[in-house]
């Protein structure tokens, strides 16, 4: 494996050096250096509109002392300039130690020495940029043929790839080769004055055969048909309503309005409803909630690359493992970084995440899930009278303090005395999170059971994630609306 | 970071795109230098301080068939500057033709004076001497009987920004920047009921931070939504706090005046051009040359002076009210309106607002207040409205009964809805009172009658 030049600063000598300057003066560091290259190719009405390309270098010093860090960002990569940021990193530990109230202390862990790569299948570098550039207007046409009321689409292709060191105090020293795709299409279709528009992705850890599989092939068609569907969509009536959601929503709403409030760093700092909750009954006794981002898991969904919110280690240093969250409705785990873990007693579970070398981590999710039971959707449907199947989602948010949510739904149908009926738009349901897993009356089977990747943004970083479940009913839902 | 020669760099770049049989017809080379300081203060107390740099250089290329090439690094040297401009070469050469490209800027005689855009006691600003700010912040938050937490940063800011291209345009600039942001939790004693309270503060001179001020406001924020109630559907008046306005009035035209989405038929305000589509109060504009705000700036991220400009005027929708940057104006055979935006040297510009305001009214809080009945006051929601068709659905995150002209009780799950073309019509009172927040600036505004949906029914 090649490897980086800029990264080959950092050998043995220059670790053993800041081994040396840290002892006695730091209690913990950890300096992470990532090389990045990568394509950007955003194309409009099947006219190009960014075709560029870029190389990065960045490298970040994380310093430690009593609970206070200190954190240090440059982006020209030497050995003189990390030794010099390392001294500036721990002057700033010092700094906020000496006005930081929470005392604590890191505590060690296992050193993890080892090489991760991700072996893909077709690497990115050896894909000619005219053949990107084709299969984004491939998609362009297949959305705007559809139909002759797609008025506009918008096709953007991201792929890069990304080597990193990872050093820290514990010894840990760990590369990482790494490369992902992202694929968006967005379609807007119009007629009699209305406009909609839907936007779909593909992504994930690999090379360019995440763009071949039957999902990715049939991106642009699904997006042009959804903008389409919905310029006949009704829009809903506001009231109380059953619902079903589909898997996306369902690991939306697992992810959003739940995983949130399990990140431990929210936890500490009072913004969660599950503080103090460990060991309690928080839901119905068939909840069982996981996050699982390690890899290898793609052959359950048939596919060729790994899934986009997986790693092989946090940002930490930590591996990626199984952490189960809820077991029978019990609130058993919250996720951890070294900080949190170290603060609460805990074994770090591998969630301290960062979306660069500039920028510091914190707790994060990977792959989080709510597993699947025993309903069929149709058994589902057939016992609601009044009520909306909801799929996908535009976007959604939850007030923390409270759990109060609410999500914007992308294609939604109406369900009356148990048959699916007409399309509806922007359905916006709203609840309490803490109560909604409490009226759930029914959780689908393996075979409603699915994922969906996305970016999750958190303090102004945005990481890559995943989140899933099987279809499920939930009773007595606030829909808000325009009628 | 002074250090590289970034005029003999430039030079290097654009000479290299402009050999003869590169099928150059314009080209550009930007770079950034740009140093903050970022402290973090965690569970009310200080947990992070952070220094950091980002200096990086993208060239633009375009032929004549209107094919853009891009590409960026973070390395200021000859060979690094070599090899994007080689790239972006060959980027230009495989993209598609687009004749909408007409050309980039030429060069501009004249420059706006905008005063205050950079305070040297910022540049110059160390880490030691921001932690007076985080004393301000964490004492309010201390002091308090029912706060329980407080998540809040200082970030500072110094950038230096060049752009050169091969029309003659030359031009280079320095700006600074600090923020103050506070979310305070406070919990009551009785019900032990949460709620979150936040408030921030951007500004281009350090001594117009107020730390003090904006940790008091935070905690306002969050005392004035606990204990909060679920009511009945109903049709009532609102109020929306300068926040509310930011998130559904302001933010809303700012996406749907962009040239390129109306370009692209985009935008619910298309074929509304010289209509009157608002009330008389609804007066808009988008102003770059305001003294030491966040959205001002002598030159946009192409180099073209920034300008004021009407949007809205008593309701009526401007012809001349799109924002453009070089592209969509071009497109539009007109002059760049000075709206290219550039988040930093690794983005190609798109369009973006300077400070984007509503013009403030003739009433004041009280008198509106008082007028309400029975009505809502709205100051956050976390949904925005589709900016496609202009319909908007969201739930009340923070706001208010309002009875007999006071203020009552917060709302829990309570959900709005209208179609802004609607609410543009309803607007029948704007406050004198009026807020900045960053490159906003909203009053408070009443609408006649909106639906609200309730979670008590």
């Amino acid at each position: 494996m090649e490897i980086a030049d800029d990264l080959k600063e950092i050998d043995e000598k220059l670790v053993n050096k800041l081994h040396q300057i840290a002892k006695d003066r730091v209690e913990y560091w950890d300096i992470r250096v990532g090389v990045n290259h990568g394509t950007n190719l955003d194309f409009t009405d099947q006219k190009s509109k960014e075709i560029s390309s870029y190389e990065i270098t960045e490298c970040g010093i994380r310093t430690f002392i009593n609970g206070g860090w200190g954190f240090y960002v440059l982006k020209d990569i030497n050995r003189e300039s990390i030794k010099e940021g390392f001294q500036k990193a721990i002057k700033l530990a010092n700094l906020s130690e000496s006005l930081n109230k929470n005392k604590f202390k890191i505590i060690e862990r296992d050193p993890l020495i080892q090489n991760f790569k991700i072996v893909s299948k077709q690497n990115l570098e050896d894909i000619d940029i005219e053949e990107k550039i084709d299969l984004v207007i491939q998609h362009e046409k297949t959305a705007s043929k559809y139909s002759s009321k797609i008025k506009n689409t918008h096709t953007l292709y991201l792929d890069g790839h990304a080597q990193g060191i990872f050093i820290n105090s514990f010894n840990s020293n760990i590369f990482q080769d790494l490369s992902f795709l992202r694929l968006f299409s967005l379609a807007y279709a119009q007629e009699n004055g209305i406009l909609q528009r839907a936007i779909n992705s593909v992504a994930g850890i690999g090379g360019y055969e995440i763009t071949e599989t039957k999902k990715a092939k049939s991106l642009s068609s699904k997006t042009a048909k959804e903008a389409v569907d919905l310029l006949k969509a009704n829009s809903p009536i506001g009231g109380k309503f059953t619902i079903i959601m589909d898997p996306k929503l369902t690991g939306t709403f697992i992810h959003e309005a739940f995983g949130h409030a399990c990140e431990a760093d929210h936890v500490l700092n009072k913004e969660s409803i599950l503080e103090g909750r460990i060991g309690e009954k928080i839901a119905i006794d068939e909840v069982n909630i996981i996050d699982n981002p390690t890899m290898n898991q793609s052959k359950k969904f048939n596919l060729p690359y790994e899934l986009f919110g997986c790693y092989f280690v946090d940002d930490e240093g930590i591996p990626s493992q199984k952490t189960v969250i809820v077991e029978r409705g019990i609130l058993k785990n919250y996720l951890h970084s070294l900080e949190t873990s170290s603060r609460m007693g805990e074994i770090p579970n591998g969630h301290g995440r960062a979306s660069s070398c500039s920028s510091r981590p914190q707790v994060r999710m990977g792959f989080t899930y709510l597993e699947p039971k025993d309903w069929n959707l149709e058994e589902m449907i057939e016992e609601v009278k009044n009520g909306i199947l909801c799929e996908d989602f535009q976007y959604g948010y939850t007030d923390p303090t409270t759990g109060n949510f609410q999500f914007k739904c992308k294609l939604s149908y109406q369900i009356e005395n148990g048959k699916k009926t007409q399309l509806m738009r922007d359905v916006a349901l709203s609840g309490m999170t803490l109560e909604i897993l409490n009226k759930i009356t029914a959780i689908g089977d393996q075979n409603t059971y699915n994922y969906s990747d996305g970016s999750c943004v958190k303090g102004g970083q945005s990481i890559r994630v995943c989140d899933g479940g099987p279809y499920i009913r939930i009773e007595n839902i606030t829909v808000g609306g325009l009628n | 970071m002074d250090n590289p020669d970034i005029f003999a760099l430039a030079k290097f770049g654009l000479n290299l795109t402009n050999e003869e049989n590169s099928n150059v017809k314009c080209a550009e080379i930007f770079f950034g230098q740009n140093k903050y300081i970022n402290i973090e203060i965690e569970e009310n107390s200080l947990k992070n301080s952070e220094i950091g740099e980002d200096n990086g250089v993208a060239i633009r290329v375009i032929n004549d068939k209107g094919s853009l090439g891009f590409a960026f690094t973070n390395k200021l040297e000859k060979k690094s500057i070599d090899y994007i401009a080689t790239i972006a070469i060959k980027m230009m050469n495989v993209g598609t033709p687009n004749p909408d490209f007409k050309n980039l800027p030429f060069s501009y005689k004249n420059y706006p004076d905008v005063k205050d855009l950079f305070d040297k006691d910022l540049k110059n600003l160390q880490l030691e001497d921001s932690l007076k700010f985080v004393k301000d912040l964490v004492k309010i938050c201390e002091e308090d009987e029912i706060a329980i937490s407080q998540s809040a940063n200082f970030i500072s800011n110094y950038s230096k920004t060049y752009i050169f291209n091969s029309n003659g345009l030359e031009i280079s600039g320095k700006e600074t920047s600090c923020s103050l942001s506070s979310y305070i939790i406070v919990k009551d004693k009785v019900s032990k009921e949460t709620s979150f309270g936040s408030e921030w503060q951007t500004e281009r001179m350090l001594k117009n931070l107020d730390a003090e001020r904006i940790a008091k406001d935070a905690l306002i924020d969050a005392k004035k939504n606990v204990n909060r109630k679920k009511i009945k559907n109903m049709k009532v008046p609102i109020i929306l706090s300068p926040k509310g306005t930011i998130n559904l009035i302001l933010k809303p035209i700012a996406s749907a005046v962009d040239g390129e989405t109306f370009q692209h038929k985009r935008s619910f305000l298309v074929d509304k051009r010289g209509e009157i589509i608002g009330s008389e109060y609804l007066n808009i504009e988008d102003n770059g040359l305001m003294a030491g705000v966040a959205g001002s700036s002598i030159f946009d991220g192409e180099g073209v002076p920034c300008t004021n400009k009407k949007i809205f005027e008593k309701g009526k929708f401007l012809k001349s009210g799109l924002l453009h940057n070089s592209y969509t104006a071009g497109k539009e055979g007109i002059e760049s309106t000075g709206n290219a935006s550039r988040s930093s040297y690794s983005s190609i510009p798109s369009v973006g607002i300077t400070n984007f305001i509503m013009k403030a009214g003739d009433f004041s809080l009280e008198e509106i207040i008082k007028s309400i009945k029975e009505g809502i006051i709205l100051d956050y929601t976390g949904d925005s409205p589709n900016i496609s068709t202009g319909d908007f659905s969201g739930l009340i995150l923070h706001g208010n009964l309002i009875k007999n002209g006071e203020i009552k009780e917060p709302l829990n799950e309570t959900m709005v809805g209208i179609n802004l073309l609607d609410l543009f019509l309803k607007i029948d009172a704007v406050s004198k009172e009026s807020k900045v927040y960053g490159v906003y600036q909203a009053p408070y505004v009443r609408i006649k009658s909106v639906n609200i949906i309730g979670g008590a029914n």
